[in-house]
This record gives C-alpha cells, sequence and structure tokens, in this order.
C-alpha cells in the first residue's frame, strides 16, 4: 500500500531490532537466545514470504520446502565433511542451487495458471520434499534428521577474547564464548538479508511486483512480462528463504523435518504473516516475534497465572498450562477479528486516517 | 499520403460458433485520428483488445511498421509502441497516482528490472510522470490511491497512463464515458493534442456523435464483427448502409 507506517509500528520494529541486537546481555539463559534467534530467521523467512503474497500477490505452499533445501543442504555438508566453513558455505551454495532450479521449473510451467492451480501445485512439490526427506534416510536421517558440529568459531569452549589471566573475558557479566558468536552470526545474516529485501521492495521492481498484485492485466498492457516478474520474484523468495535455512541449521547443529521441512512451519510462516500485516516488511519482524514469542513463553506465563490464582476454583483449570494451545488459538481468531490487515497494515490505515 | 503504422489483415476470432470479429482489413497512418462506430456488441472493443494483445487472434495478422505482432503478449506489444486505454476503468487502484503514471514511465524507460535502488530516486522518472500529471491537471490529486479518486479523474488517470506510455499508436475505449460534462472536455482537449502530432496514429471508439464530429478525420463502421464501412467522417455519417444498422433496416426501408 501507499501509506507510511505509523509511529506506532516504527517504534515497535527499533524496540525489536534493539532488544535482538543486545539480547545475550539483556537474557542469557539457553533457551531465551534459542527464541531470540529463531525470531532472526523467522523475520526473514516470513519477510521472503511476504515478497510473494503480500507484494506480488503470489499464494505457496512450498517456501518451508526452500527453506528446508537450504537446511539439508548445510546440514549434510557439516554431516559429511566434518565442521568448517566449507561445508556450511558448499552447503547453503547447493541449497540455493536447488531452490532455484525447483522455482525455475514451477514458476516457468505454473505462473500462467490461475492461482489456486499454482497454490496447489507449490502443495505437491512440497509434499513430495517433504516425503522424500524422510525416505532418503541413508542421506538426511530421515525422521530422526541428522546431528551434526557447527564450525569451531561457534563452539561453546571457543573464547572469542581473553582477559589478563588467560580466561574468557566477560562483557556486562557475559561470557564472550563461541555461542556468542553463533548468535551473532544468525543476528547479522539474518539482518543483512532483510536490508536485501527492504533495498528490493524500494526499488522500482518493487513497485511493479505492487502493480501486478494491484491489476496483473494492466500492468501487462503497460508493458511489463508478468510471468517473468512473478518467476523472478519466486526465485528470490526462494532463495532468500534457503539461505535462512542455512543460517538456522548453523544454529541449531541438528536438522530434521520438524525444525526444517514440516507443514507446521509452513502455517507457521502463514500465520506470521497474517498477523503482522502482508505487503509489508514491517508486519513480518512483528509477525515472528509476537508468535515466537506466544509459543514459547505462552505456556510459562499460563502456568504462572494458573499458580497465583490456585485458590480459586475453576481458574486455575482454566489456565493450565496444557491448555496453551487453546489460548494461542483465541488469541489469533481476536488478532485477526482487531487487526483484519494485520498489525501493520490495520495500524498503518488508522494512521493515515 | 504516408505509409501505414497499423494494419490488420482479415484480423478474425471466433469464440466456440461466435465470430466476434470477422476478417477485419484496415490500414491506419499516422497523422490520422479514425474513429470506430458500431451498434452494441459490434466488435469494438474485441477489434481493440486484437490489437493491444489482450485477446489472440483465431485467424488474421495485426502489423506494426511492419513487424508482425500477432503472436506477441501484450507487454512485447506495448514495448512496440501500441498503447491502450481501456473502457472500464483499469488502474491500480491500491498505489497513488503518482505511482500509477511512473510505472507506465518507467515500462519503457528500461529501469523495470532495476534493482535495489529507491524508485523514489530515479528523478527522471518522477519528473517525467509529473509532466503528465499537470498535462492531465492530476496534480492536486498526486499523492491519492488511485481508488480514492473521483470517476472523472479516474478517467482522466486512464489517459494520463496512456500518454505516459508514449506509445505511437493511441487506442482510446470511449474515453469520455460516464464522464461529467466539465470534464469531459479536458480529455477531448487532450486527445486533440495528440492528434496534432502527424507521427502518431490514433483510434478512438466513441459513440457521442458530437465528438466523433469534432475529432474524427476517418470513421469506420463495425456490425456483427465486420467491416461495414470506411471513408471520411460526412460521407460515412450520411450513408444509408450506416443509418440501416444505427436505426434499423425497417425504418430506412
Amino acid at each position: 500500500m501507499t501509506q507510511k507506517p505509523s509511529l506506532i509500528i516504527k517504534l515497535a520494529v527499533l524496540a525489536i531490532a534493539a532488544a535482538l541486537l543486545f539480547w545475550p546481555f539483556l537474557f542469557q539463559d539457553v533457551r531465551s537466545i534459542q527464541v531470540a534467534a529463531r525470531i532472526c530467521v523467522f523475520i526473514v523467512l516470513v519477510a521472503s514470504y511476504d515478497l510473494l503474497i503480500g507484494y506480488t500477490g503470489i499464494v505457496s505452499f512450498a517456501h518451508v520446502m526452500f527453506f528446508g533445501f537450504g537446511s539439508y543442504g548445510s546440514a549434510i555438508a557439516l554431516d559429511q565433511m566434518g565442521p568448517g566453513w566449507l561445508p556450511v558455505g558448499l552447503g547453503a551454495l547447493a541449497g540455493v542451487a536447488l531452490s532455484l532450479v525447483i522455482a525455475v521449473a514451477i514458476g516457468l510451467l505454473s505462473l500462467r495458471v490461475k492461482a489456486i492451480f499454482f497454490a496447489m501445485i507449490t502443495l505437491a512439490t512440497a509434499s513430495v520434499a517433504l516425503v522424500l526427506a524422510s525416505q532418503l534416510s541413508g542421506l538426511t536421517g530421515g525422521e530422526d534428521g541428522i546431528t551434526y558440529k557447527a564450525p569451531d568459531l561457534f563452539k561453546p569452549a571457543t573464547k572469542l577474547w581473553l582477559n589478563a589471566e588467560g580466561k574468557v573475558a566477560q562483557l556486562w557479566g557475559v561470557r564472550l564464548n563461541g555461542k556468542l558468536a553463533a548468535y551473532y552470526f544468525v543476528f547479522l545474516s539474518s539482518l543483512m538479508l532483510f536490508v536485501v529485501m527492504l533495498r528490493l521492495v524500494g526499488s522500482p521492481i518493487g513497485t511493479v511486483l505492487k502493480a501486478i498484485r494491484e491489476n496483473e492485466a494492466r500492468a501487462e498492457a503497460i508493458g511489463y512480462r508478468v510471468v517473468a516478474y512473478r518467476t523472478f520474484v519466486f526465485c528470490i523468495a526462494a532463495v532468500v528463504a534457503s539461505l535462512a535455512g542455512s543460517v538456522y541449521a548453523v544454529w541449531l547443529k541438528y536438522t530434521g523435518p520438524e525444525t526444517a521441512l514440516s507443514f507446521d512451519i509452513m502455517i507457521d510462516i502463514l500465520l506470521m504473516v497474517v498477523i503482522g500485516g502482508m505487503g509489508t516488511m514491517w508486519g513480518a519482524v512483528i509477525g515472528a516475534t509476537l508468535l515466537v514469542l506466544a509459543q514459547y513463553y505462552l505456556r510459562d506465563l499460563m502456568g504462572a497465572a494458573a499458580e497465583a490464582l490456585s485458590g480459586l476454583p475453576l481458574l486455575p483449570e482454566i489456565l493450565s498450562p496444557d491448555r496453551w494451545l487453546l489460548w494461542l488459538g483465541i488469541v489469533f481468531i481476536l488478532l485477526v477479528y482487531f487487526f483484519p490487515k494485520g498489525i501493520v497494515g490495520t495500524l498503518s490505515a488508522k494512521g493515515a486516517r | 499520403m504516408t505509409t501505414p503504422s497499423l494494419i490488420t489483415q482479415d484480423l478474425t476470432i471466433r469464440f466456440g460458433g461466435h465470430v466476434a470479429v470477422n476478417a477485419v482489413s484496415c490500414a491506419f497512418r499516422p497523422g490520422e485520428l479514425t474513429v470506430i462506430v458500431g451498434p452494441n456488441g459490434a466488435g469494438k472493443t474485441t477489434y481493440f483488445n486484437l490489437i493491444s494483445g489482450q485477446l489472440r487472434a483465431t485467424s488474421g495478422r495485426v502489423l506494426k511498421n511492419g513487424t508482425d505482432l500477432t503472436a506477441m503478449a501484450p507487454s512485447a506489444r506495448a514495448h512496440h509502441g501500441v498503447g491502450r486505454a481501456f473502457q472500464l476503468t483499469n488502474l491500480f487502484p491500491g498505489l497513488s497516482v503518482l505511482e500509477n503514471i511512473r510505472l507506465a514511465v518507467q515500462a519503457h524507460s528500461g529501469d523495470g528490472w532495476r534493482l535495489f535502488r529507491p524508485a523514489a530516486s530515479l528523478k527522471g522518472l518522477t519528473a517525467k510522470a509529473e509532466t503528465y500529471l499537470e498535462a492531465t491537471k492530476l496534480t492536486p490529486v498526486a499523492h491519492q490511491a488511485a481508488s480514492e479518486l473521483s470517476h472523472g479523474d479516474q478517467r482522466k488517470l486512464e489517459v494520463a497512463l496512456l500518454m505516459a506510455m508514449e506509445p505511437d499508436i493511441y487506442m482510446f475505449d470511449e474515453p469520455t464515458a460516464g464522464m461529467s460534462l466539465d470534464h469531459a472536455p479536458d480529455v477531448l482537449e487532450l486527445i486533440a493534442d495528440i492528434k496534432r502530432d502527424t507521427t502518431k496514429t490514433v483510434l478512438l471508439v466513441e459513440h457521442k456523435m458530437d465528438v466523433v464530429r469534432a475529432l474524427a478525420d476517418r470513421i469506420i463502421v463495425l456490425h456483427n464483427g465486420e467491416l461495414l464501412a470506411d471513408g471520411a467522417p460526412e460521407e460515412v455519417m450520411s450513408s444509408q448502409i450506416v443509418k440501416d444498422v444505427y436505426l434499423g433496416k425497417g425504418v430506412a426501408a
């Protein structure tokens, strides 16, 4: 849309960026840094999906597949060649290459057909990839996935900086070790990919993509080859998703269908883009952050609430942590009801008035 | 006489058993404004769609300066200088008026594929878009979304998009349809300006007879998909055949 993001959105995005930048210094437990890394990766993944669904109006269910290609690329290379930067690079490259080939094939063969058929084709392709990953267990580890070692720099025992006594130095009480390096690898890679996408949507080609979403036939009539632009953006989104997958694989040191290919991830992506707001890169930031936080902390929050209310009748039962999915569902319904265009879209529309 | 810039040879399209445009052969020359008339369902808009590429011909050919466009997609025809404005307003509703026009400027500037450079920084494109804003008197609404414009302004934007494409062939499909009396003259004035440029070819579908009289160098009549008459305005308008078509044979006989 033409509207500029409102002040609240700008502040929220800025706050999230600052929080992610300083996260290891703010929260030091293992779980919370896991959350931060997941937020970083999912912001990129959701933003790349927004290039398709929000900017160009392409509905694809294969996005998680491209994420998986990148994940498995790096994972298999690290597994077979041992830890190091070469396997990370080669694996990422292989993932990108495979993603590109499949994206071009899907794009050229089927972006001409109606949106619903295209969506079905991507669904079928992604299902095939999921089945292949679990069947080719020699390569992919099947349902169990693969566990491997990350490059040495990211080992928790790695000392980034030594103090006078020859031990690992601390900054604001945080040890400057390999784990910290791994987080900043995730953070900076994600930031870079996100900035590249921001530049893309702000460039002339970004306007063309919006024009295709708004009125495909007229875009063609004034001289834009719609199929070419659609295939192009489908490829770009696939490459970015694939790279995000590689980064996540290096971080997790484990890749399996659950973390890289399952349709649960696809549903997460869809929810994040809808909740955040389509057609705004900022929506991806807000949607991914909210949903990941909810997935990790809603249970804890409910546990605490149930305990606090333990004297009362019924309420602790309703708030029992076992029912967290029910509450997550209710939160989604409320969000979609009160923010029909997503949080960013709805707030921007209100701000414009 | 100058050589024709646009030629249709036996142009035909069949939808099942229905022949919507039947073997229409016609040549259009630079500096000439041709009005296409005919009753509803005569095939005027279909004929336009065949020339600008929204529909592919069943048989026959479309030639622009000797190049065969018949198999080309609409975008390729646009790059060959065939520009088209639509009868039903056909804009980019969520984008601003300026963005709408800039897209049309950008399409034939070769900047469509420029990556990673802020669109707003392409000053040349914006400056050019602004000249078309001014020409169509849309400057005051430049930053409104196209969907928020009044019907009259939307029709003007439709014309502005066509002008911004800077084609050799201008095709207008009832440009003043549904416009109020105070808006219509602006659009007609723009068409008259284009007509003064002797390198441009203009095709115009129009019903309003005063408009036809004011602008036409030549009139062709389509009826049931066939080319019925072709000639100078007074000649065609006074011919018996046109009266038959418009008023029905019974009345004329």
